[in-house]
Order: C-alpha cells, then sequence, then structure tokens
C-alpha cells in the first residue's frame, strides 16, 4: 500500500490554483507523481510538442508532507518503489481548488487543505481525498478518482544547452500583448543589440483571400531589457505561441525571472523559473533556422520531395519505467510531424501545408491575456455572437480551408512564410503597375 | 506609387477604425492630398463614408502621397487596422507606410514605445556583486561605474556581466503588417454616396451613449419575450422606431406583440440648415420647413423609421469619439446620420455620415 497525505497552507492552495490553470493550457489531464521529497504535477500534450511541469518541494511548499511506499507490494508500480504516480483531470482537481476565488465570506475562508491518497484494492475505490478546511468548522471534502499511470518526461539536458536568456515576464507579456488573437506562432532572434519577437500564422491566401492574411506582428526589444543573454545572434527559433503565453504568463502572477535555454531549431527549449518552493519547467519543441548552413541537420539541403514520413523530431521522451504498460504512450502518430524540423525552403513549403491542415488547437480562452479593454469597450457591440470569430481574422474557416491551402500554392509559400524580413525593406519604395491591378472589384 | 506618414492621433484614428469595424470588415480608404476618406459599404445594414482632413489622424508635415493619379485607393481589413493601432495609442511616435512583401501590398505600422524600468537601483549606485567583488579603492568602483554606460549593452552578445539595474528608458519598436489590396480607380469609380431626397426632420442627438444603452435594453427585451412567445429563434433582430419632430422632440420606441415601450427626449436642437443660395421661397418649400410650421403637438410633424436594433447599436458605436451627431429623418425611408468629430463643429471637410434604410411593417 502507498501512502500519501499533505496539507497545504491558503497561499500554497492559490498557487496550486494558479498551477494547474496553466497546465490545463496544456491539457486535460495532470500527471502527479510523489517522491519522498517532491511531488511533480505534469502534462504533456497530445501532439507531444510541449511538456510542462511544476515541482513542489516537500520541505518548502507544503506544511506537512508524508509518503511511504509498501514494499514488495504486488502491483504493477512496483517497478519502482520509492515513487507513485497517477493521472487526474485537471477539470476536477481545479473545481476542488477554485473555492480559492470565493473569498469574500471571511468566516468561511479556507484555512488549510488536506490531502490524502486512498488506495483500494480495485481501481474504482482508488480515490483522491481532498479535504479544504474552512472557517466556522465548515470542510469541504472532494473525492477524486485517479488513475495510476506510467508519466513520460519530457528529457532536457541543461548542460548541453547553449543558449540561454533570462527576463522579466512582464516584459515578455507586454510584447504578446501586441500580438493578434489568430497569431499562431512566435519566432524569436537576435540581431545588433535588439531581440525581435515576431508573430505569425502560418496560413496562406491568395487572391481575394490576401486580406484574410493574418497580421504580423515583431516587437524589437533591448537586449539590455534582458536580466541575463548569451545567445546567438540571427538564431531562429519558432515555438507556439499558444505555449509561450501559458508560460509567461504564470511566471508573471508568481513574478518570477523566466529563463530560457536552448541549442538551436528543432530540438527542445526549455523555460523555467522558481517561486517559493516550486520548480516550473515547460520544454517545448522548437522549429526554425539557423543563421549558418553548417549544423549537422539531417534535413538541411534535403531535395524537395522531402517525405513527410521522414523520421519526425518529437520531444525526446523517456519512460522512467522499464516495466511494460498498457497505457505507456505509443509512437508519435503521423500528425506529430507537425513538429518535424523546419529547415529548408524547400521543407518549409510542405511544412506550411501540413500545418494548415492540422487540426485547430484546442480553443483556450487566451484573452484575458491580451490588452485589457479600456473605457472604449463600452462601445462595442454587445451580443455578437454572429461576427467573427477574431476581429483580426475576417471571418477565416477555422476548420482550415482545403481550397486554398491546396498543393498548387507551394511555389508561392516561401516569400509568404518568412516571418522576420528585414526591417531594411524600409528603403524600397512599392512598386505596382497600374496595369496589373484592373479588374480588382471593391468588396468582391 | 508611395504613401508614408506619421501618426498623430494615434487614439481618434483608432477609435475611428473600431466604430467602423463593427459594421463591416472590409473598408475602402482612399488617401488624397488633403483628405482621407473611409467607405464602408457592407451586404447589408448601414453604409458610412467618412472624409476627414490630413491633420486629423496624420502628421501633415510627413504626409507623403505619390501616385499617377494623385489617389491611392486601399481595400483594408479595418478590423486588422483597429488591432494593430490600439498598440499606437500609448506610444510616442507610430508611422504608416505602404509596402509590400512578396506579392502581398501591407500597411505597415512601425511603433516605437519608450518606458522606464522599474527603479531597483534608483541612486545609480554599482551592483552590490560588483561592490563587493572589487576590494579596489573607492575611486576605481566609481571609475567603473561612470564607464557602465558606455558599452550601452550593444556588446551583450555574449556577455554574461550583470548590467546596471537602474531605471533607465527602454525602448520596444512594435512592427504591424496589415495585408491591403490596392484598388485601381476604375474598380471604385463607380460608387457614389447614395442619394436621397430632403429630410423632414433634422435633430440633434442626445448623448449616445444613453441613447445606445436604452436601444439596447428595448432590443434585449424584444429579442426575449420573442423568444418566449414563438418557442423559436427568429433571425430577424427586433425593429426600433425612431422618430423625431421639428420641435426638438425624438421618440425611441419598440412594439411587440406583448408590449410596446417608448422613450422620449425633449428640446433637443433643430438645427438650421445651410441656405445660402436658396430662395427665401424655396427655402419654405423643403420638407423640413413645413413641417416645423406644424403645431408641437400635431402628430402629422413626425417623421419615423423603423431601424434594426443590432444595426443601430453598430451604429452607435461610433459614440466612443464623442462627436455630435445630427439626425436627418426621411419619414418611412431613411436615416441618415452627420457625425462631427469634436473640434470639427460644422466643419463640412470631416463629417462621417451614416445611411440607415428604414425597414417597412
Amino acid at each position: 500500500m502507498t501512502t500519501l497525505s499533505f496539507s497545504l497552507a491558503p497561499r500554497a492552495i492559490y498557487q496550486l490554483h494558479d498551477a494547474l490553470m496553466c497546465l490545463s493550457k496544456f491539457g486535460d489531464s495532470v500527471a502527479i507523481e510523489a517522491e519522498f521529497d517532491l511531488l511533480r504535477f505534469s502534462v504533456l500534450n497530445l501532439t507531444k510538442t510541449a511538456y510542462s511541469a511544476f515541482v513542489c518541494e516537500a520541505e518548502t511548499f507544503f506544511e506537512t508532507y508524508s509518503f511511504g511506499v509498501a514494499m514488495g507490494g504486488g502491483s504493477s508500480r512496483a517497478a519502482n518503489p520509492n515513487k507513485f504516480s497517477c493521472e487526474v483531470l485537471i477539470k476536477a482537481l481545479l473545481s476542488a481548488f477554485k473555492a480559492k476565488s470565493s473569498g469574500r465570506d471571511k468566516d468561511t475562508a479556507i484555512e488549510r487543505c488536506e490531502v490524502e491518497l486512498q488506495e483500494g484494492p480495485s481501481d474504482v475505490e482508488c480515490k483522491l481525498i481532498i479535504r479544504m478546511i474552512c472557517g466556522l468548522g465548515v470542510i469541504k471534502l472532494y473525492k477524486l478518482n485517479y488513475e495510476a499511470v506510467h508519466v513520460q518526461h519530457a528529457v532536457f539536458d541543461k548542460s548541453s544547452a547553449t543558449n540561454q536568456w533570462s527576463i522579466e515576464p512582464r516584459y515578455l507579456k507586454e510584447i504578446t500583448d501586441h500580438f493578434g488573437p489568430s497569431a499562431e506562432q512566435l519566432d524569436v532572434y537576435s540581431n545588433h543589440g535588439k531581440t525581435v519577437f515576431t508573430s505569425f500564422t502560418t496560413k496562406i491566401a491568395e487572391g481575394k483571400e490576401v486580406l484574410r492574411q493574418p497580421v504580423q506582428t515583431s516587437v524589437a526589444i533591448d537586449k539590455r531589457d534582458f536580466e541575463y543573454y548569451l545567445a546567438e545572434d540571427n538564431l531562429h527559433i519558432v515555438i507556439f505561441l499558444k505555449d509561450f503565453k501559458a508560460a509567461i504568463a504564470h511566471a508573471d502572477t508568481v513574478d518570477a525571472m523566466i529563463t530560457a535555454r536552448f541549442t538551436r531549431p528543432s530540438r527542445p527549449l526549455q523555460f523555467t523559473y522558481e517561486f517559493e518552493g516550486v520548480k516550473a519547467e515547460y520544454t517545448v519543441m522548437t522549429r526554425g533556422e539557423a543563421p549558418g548552413d553548417d549544423l549537422p541537420d539531417s534535413s538541411r539541403g534535403a531535395v524537395p520531395q522531402l517525405s513527410a514520413r521522414q523520421t519526425p523530431a518529437p520531444v525526446r521522451v523517456s519512460q522512467r519505467s522499464t516495466a511494460p504498460d498498457t497505457r505507456q504512450m505509443p509512437p508519435p502518430p503521423s500528425r506529430s510531424r507537425s513538429v518535424r524540423p523546419l529547415t529548408g525552403t524547400a521543407t518549409r513549403a510542405s511544412q506550411a501545408n501540413t500545418e494548415s491542415q492540422r487540426p485547430p488547437p484546442p480553443s483556450v480562452e487566451f484573452d484575458s491575456l491580451f490588452v485589457p479593454a479600456d473605457d472604449d469597450g463600452q462601445w462595442d457591440v454587445p451580443n455578437e455572437e454572429d461576427e467573427a470569430p477574431a476581429e483580426d481574422e475576417l471571418g477565416w474557416d477555422a476548420t482550415g480551408d482545403q481550397t486554398s491551402t491546396g498543393p498548387g500554392l507551394r511555389n508561392t509559400q516561401p516569400s509568404l512564410e518568412q516571418p522576420t524580413r528585414e526591417e531594411d525593406e524600409m528603403g524600397i519604395p512599392p512598386t505596382q503597375r497600374m496595369s496589373q491591378l484592373h479588374g480588382l472589384g471593391l468588396f468582391d | 506609387m508611395r504613401f508614408r506618414t506619421q501618426v498623430a492621433n494615434a487614439s481618434t484614428f483608432a477609435k475611428l477604425t473600431a466604430s467602423l469595424s463593427s459594421l463591416g470588415k472590409v473598408c475602402w480608404m482612399r488617401l488624397e492630398e488633403g483628405f482621407i476618406r473611409f467607405t464602408i459599404i457592407p451586404d447589408q445594414g448601414t453604409q458610412v463614408w467618412a472624409q476627414l482632413p490630413v491633420d486629423s489622424i496624420f502628421e501633415e508635415s510627413t504626409y507623403v502621397l505619390e501616385s499617377n493619379t494623385g489617389v491611392i485607393n486601399l481595400e483594408v481589413p479595418v478590423g486588422a487596422l483597429h488591432r494593430a493601432l490600439r498598440s499606437a495609442v500609448p506610444a510616442k511616435l507610430s508611422s504608416l507606410r505602404l509596402t509590400k512583401k512578396g506579392n502581398i501590398p501591407l500597411l505597415a505600422l512601425t511603433i516605437r514605445t519608450t518606458s522606464w524600468t522599474t527603479a531597483s537601483n534608483a541612486l545609480g549606485i554599482p551592483d552590490s556583486d560588483r561592490a563587493s567583488s572589487s576590494s579596489t579603492p573607492t575611486t576605481t568602483a566609481a571609475a567603473a561605474a561612470n564607464a557602465d554606460p558606455d558599452p550601452d549593452g550593444d556588446d551583450s552578445a555574449g556577455t554574461a556581466q550583470p548590467r546596471p539595474s537602474g531605471p533607465r528608458e527602454r525602448e520596444t519598436v512594435i512592427t504591424q503588417e496589415i495585408p491591403v489590396k490596392v484598388l485601381h480607380e476604375s474598380a471604385v469609380e463607380g460608387l457614389h454616396q447614395p442619394h436621397c431626397r430632403d429630410p423632414d426632420v433634422h435633430i440633434m442627438l442626445p448623448s449616445l451613449m444613453q441613447l445606445k444603452s436604452i436601444s439596447e435594453r428595448f432590443t434585449k427585451l424584444a429579442t426575449e419575450s420573442k423568444t418566449v412567445a414563438a418557442g423559436a429563434t427568429s433571425t430577424a433582430s427586433p425593429k426600433l422606431e425612431l422618430s423625431a419632430n421639428m420641435h426638438g422632440s425624438l421618440k425611441l420606441a419598440i412594439v411587440s406583440d406583448a408590449f410596446s415601450i417608448s422613450s422620449v427626449w425633449t428640446d433637443l436642437l433643430n438645427p438650421s440648415l445651410d441656405t445660402c443660395g436658396l430662395e427665401q421661397s424655396a427655402v419654405e418649400q423643403l420638407p423640413s420647413e413645413r413641417l416645423r410650421a406644424l403645431p408641437a403637438d400635431d402628430e402629422a410633424g413626425w417623421a419615423k423609421v423603423r431601424i434594426d436594433g443590432k444595426d443601430w447599436s453598430r451604429v452607435l458605436s461610433v459614440g466612443r469619439l464623442n462627436p455630435r451627431v445630427v439626425a436627418s429623418f426621411i419619414n418611412e425611408t431613411a436615416l441618415v446620420l452627420y457625425v462631427f468629430l469634436p473640434g470639427s463643429w460644422n466643419d463640412e471637410e470631416s463629417c462621417l455620415t451614416y445611411y440607415i434604410n428604414s425597414y417597412s411593417i
């Protein structure tokens, strides 16, 4: 029998709630791993491109913490006797910890939270008992079912990361505030004392569709804004904006300096920060383009017919346990090719196509991360459910318009997809022959 | 073809585009020497024709417009433009130019914002680790502190050294690239402002905020009662009845099977028309003057239009610009709003004109 019980002070309850909120942006269920000196909450997303984990130290984060395993137990989890792991739906866990927001009533405010694991002989009886002890003797009791699982971790070798920077998350948050709500990806590179963050979407449009092109936003900040900066110039790293926003939003709420470590495109990038006995880490897959052609990247310089079947480069995942388990995750499905290294111009074209056919990402509300509505908002029209979902999307079909992403458009792709065109376009005046413009109707 | 300018009044520009974007997704932006025009012609609903002098939103001295015809016509996704302009509102300096990337013409909005870092080292004292690590005399430490600003952080590509953390101005450069379409003159020459007969009543509208909230309240009530009564959701949104007379009264009403409500404003201003060039007899023949002659309590003195509640709410979103609005009623036909931006009262050059069709019963 495994025994696990711990208790939390109100402040830790809030922090756990915030951490779970952040994790819920990566997946639906959270893996909980207990060891003698720590408790880890982690989520690996469905496409296995992002892994996020919060490690709570037993000594500092909890009021009390006790974990014990009976040696020689016959369960399948005996492979690692010093560890217990299970999986719980984040929503269920959040609903228990959500109570923090109802702190208006001072008398029945939460004073303590006790969590206990109840392992039964059959899976049905396995429960996580959460006891919220409130004022005036009110006790809120939650019993959640859990599933014992083996947990996969994204491995990241900090010592081999050649690039690193640290910055206050509020600067990054200011940057993302300028991005459009429909932007999907983020390109980061530095040049001449500036670091440029560019948001873009790999959607293509032609002809009448031109106006549906997403707005591309780039924000350049001074390297001096970073607390620490040691990274190669002109190294383009591309990650999903959603993951980036989730990480910086949480880092901002706990006001912790965030550090990014990475080596080169198509290798994982890791964000880390620490606060009050909790270590947060986010390991995300990157795409992008290196400045030189000298990197030993297998797909660099490949012929245009680069097959989509080429070995994908998913987040490197190691199974901590060697025991065979039916719940072990299958090899990355074919759709995970969206994390395939994106290196050559030609491969980028086909990449964009797979990208646009990818099912839309789960709809997570990021509204709170954007520029807060000022007084101006009262003039907005209410009940605009019949309006476009995103204001700069012009009614783009979110299900992915197959007709506009057909292979015929590949030729146009490289120029459209170039997210980081240098600023020096300034000097070249736009020219367009009038003769090319006949027959363009207004509002057609 | 060249267009480049600095944005002088990003806040007004952002509010203008916000109001326009509630009525349509695509806007025809016509750049001329001296004027900018914004036009929205949606498939259905209200048309807007806005004309502004260049200096109301742009810095006239930096306004560069080069084109064979002296005019540039652009088709602009106005919502995206608005979103981009929101970044420019708090900024000191922003510029807008027409450029292209590949085959796609773009309006590139470049914004420079500055802010102050937090004053963690307000007195400019050298970093503690620097001070503690230097066992040298204080004069050397002071010299090191003085030398600090010189490197300016530009050599930082490889430096791991902590920088001075005192407050300083930090600059952020934001570039928003909005895809646009360049329209040939021939594509727009067939577009004209709607023509309508002389109005029956013209009246200054009361506070748009008040009008908007009451209108929305009415619309909501009617929508709810309709869905409850009919049990099925109807796609048509409720129609508001808006009427006015030449004696300063405006009435907003809604009638449904279940109820009939109305709000009446009185003592509003009926502005006099610019009648120069018209003979006295012709002026007296104007419909509005005939209605003015009728007594205030005469029902015949009212002009009425029926307008779509939701569309009206979108139109009233122009209230964010804090304008003065004259409504011209053409009985049972149309409502035309002349929206004058603050500081441009009675200035024909700067006016947003809304054309709203009246629905028949």
